[in-house]
């Protein structure tokens, strides 16, 4: 079983190229899962045709005995939809939420599959956030970024956290490339392929902005699923085949904040 | 005591009659915190019951938010129509970010809710939770104009064994000069006395301990403070010096208390007086400043300190005045003539 985490800046798009690369592996006969780790429990929705499925601390919560029907819904391709959900904006701990999901899906046995995407909220806020990239859980990370310094600053964030586990030795969580999601920015492509360079990883997949993927969304669809002979369903594919045949998985180094800063600067 | 700042606040607010004291934490930090009052209690032979209501945070509370379990805890408390209640934390609402303040603001029973922002292990210790749950208390009081010859105690150890001992030690002291203690705070003190608070003239402290909260007291209302009881022989003396000019009393009215607490003394030691001549070895001081008072008491009865000398223990707490001295004398005495 593959078990795939995507971290990065909040509205980024992580859950758009979640959802196409769950799609996409999917289409090629696997067994696909995708775990939406964020409270504002959304990532899975495009798979699931704009339904919001209930999350898995509602359920936890409401259920004397849950059931994986409770939690589990099949969405497009028969790939196993799951929002751990979490609390309103500004109460509660969100951290901890994705503790107790992950504890639920352990306890059921519900991580099977060929492929698990685990589609993790923006920056690593503490450590409940981490948890997926712990205990075996999600052994590739997949960081997701645009050229945008705020975006590349969570990126290297997200390095921190993945070097901090890793010195563990039982960590299997490594990181698997970065992702670029395009902002249409000049030099955009060859600003985050460097900075994929000097954390010692590499640009596993260029996405560039597409109205395909607006359009695909306000339809409540995946670009695979509305738009299947798109360039842009083409590059989700693309993506979904490097990332299955990747085996280079590597302890990045993170860049010190001034590095990053000229970095920018240099691509400007 | 240890602990986090729960203990603290509860050892203060759990002893204020007609008051109900909610814990909003897990059950297990009540429990935990209780345990070791309810010890305490039983060591210092207290058969109050407190009345405390835990609002039982869950899980699903620390991921949701514990705010409505804060708000169903004051429910229940407000359903037994207390003179007050008083809400204490523990360091889970404090890193979820409950706004506590806000839920007892909103209650109906806000009128009569104190919220005390004591936040577990991430608010300090156990005494930083004393000074918390004085300094939260003292706003029941509004500053007021001092009334003449009043004092009001702060900050006694409600499970300290023995403090009624002391209290009256210091209210025997007070006598002579002249003075009331119109309010302890918070030592089995209705809210009604607690609300005197501002009319004191001037404010005594249990000891350094509740220095924080004297100092806040000092500012708020405006009042001297006396840093603690009195230690032993000579402290008893200069207490008497501290406390007569801090209420604003005469030269002639100090003096005149001096003379007859120097003279009481003197007749206190020579109860003792077979003791001269002896030679002791002090045992091990388990607070700072027993080991002086011990020393000013050995000097007076011409004993001496020696390590071959019979070996006597010094008293756990520190002796608060004559009465402390005389107690520590009187263990000395049965080692010395009895072995």
């Amino acid at each position: 079983m593959r078990q795939i985490a995507l971290y990065g800046k909040g509205g980024i798009g992580k859950s758009t190229t979640s959802a196409n690369l769950s799609a996409a592996f999917s289409e090629m006969g696997l067994d696909v899962m995708q775990i939406g780790c964020d409270p504002k429990h959304d990532s899975t929705r495009m798979l699931m045709h704009g339904r919001w499925i209930p999350t898995v601390l509602e359920q936890m919560y409401d259920h004397k005995e849950i059931r994986s029907e409770d939690i589990i819904y099949q969405g497009f391709g028969n790939i196993r939809c799951v929002e751990a959900g979490g609390p309103e904006p500004g109460i509660g701990c969100a951290g901890r939420g994705i503790i107790a999901t992950f504890q639920l899906l352990e306890k059921m046995q519900a991580l099977y599959g060929d492929v698990v995407v685990y589609d993790v909220l923006g920056d690593v806020v503490c450590g409940g956030f981490a948890m997926p990239m712990r205990d075996g859980y999600a052994q590739e990370v997949y960081l997701v970024t645009s050229g945008e310094l705020m975006s590349l600053y969570a990126a290297n964030n997200i390095c921190k956290a993945i070097a901090r586990i890793s010195e563990r030795s039982s960590a299997k969580c490594r990181l698997g490339g970065v992702i670029c999601n395009a902002k249409n920015m000049d030099n955009e492509q060859g600003l985050v392929e460097e900075f994929a360079k000097r954390i010692g990883s590499k640009l596993v997949c260029f996405i560039p902005r597409s109205n395909s993927v607006r359009a695909a969304e306000v339809n409540r669809m995946t670009v695979i699923e509305h738009d299947p002979a798109s360039n842009q369903a083409k590059v989700y594919r693309d993506c979904a085949k490097i990332i299955l045949e990747n085996t280079d998985l590597r302890i990045p180094t993170p860049l010190a904040l001034e590095e990053l800063e000229e970095l920018a600067r240099e691509y400007l | 005591m240890g602990g986090c700042t729960l203990t603290g606040a509860l050892s203060v607010a759990c002893f204020i009659p007609g008051a109900v004291t909610v814990v909003h934490a897990p059950k297990g930090c009540a429990h935990q915190t209780f345990s070791m009052l309810h010890a305490l209690m039983n060591e210092a032979e207290t058969r109050i019951v407190p009345e405390i209501l835990v609002s039982g945070l869950s899980d699903k509370d620390v991921i949701f938010g514990g705010e409505d379990c804060l708000r169903q805890a004051l429910d229940r408390a407000a359903e037994k129509k207390p003179e007050l209640i008083i809400v204490v934390t523990s360091c889970v609402p404090e890193t979820i970010g409950d706004d506590c303040l806000a839920v007892c603001r909103e209650h109906p029973y806000a009128e009569r809710t104190l919220y005390i922002p004591t936040s577990g292990f991430l608010g300090g210790s156990a005494k930083d939770g004393e000074n918390a749950a004085l300094i939260g208390l003292s706003a029941l009081a509004e500053p007021a104009d001092p009334v003449p010859g009043t004092v009001g105690i702060i900050g006694e150890k409600n499970l300290e064994s023995e403090v009624e001992e002391n209290f009256a030690e210091v209210q025997r002291l007070l006598d002579l000069l002249g003075l009331t203690v119109s309010v302890r705070f918070c030592r089995n003190a209705a809210v009604s006395d607690l609300r005197k608070l501002g009319t004191v003239s001037c404010f005594i402290l249990r000891d350094g301990r509740c220095a924080d909260a004297g100092r806040e007291l000092s500012r708020r209302f405006s009042r001297p403070v006396v840093s603690g009881f009195p230690r032993g022989l000579s402290g008893s003396v200069s207490f008497l010096q501290e406390t007569g000019k801090a209420c604003g009393l005469s030269a002639e009215k100090i003096e005149s208390a001096v003379l007859q607490e120097t003279k009481y003394q003197k007749k206190m030691l020579e109860r003792f007086a077979n003791l001269a001549g002896s030679r002791v070895c002090l045992g091990a001081e388990p607070f700072e400043g027993t080991l002086t008072a011990a020393r000013e008491a050995l000097a007076c009865l011409d004993m001496t300190e020696s390590p071959n000398g019979i070996n006597v223990r010094l008293p756990f707490y520190l002796p608060v005045g004559v009465s402390g001295t005389v107690k520590m004398l009187y263990l000395w005495r049965r080692a010395i003539l009895h072995g």
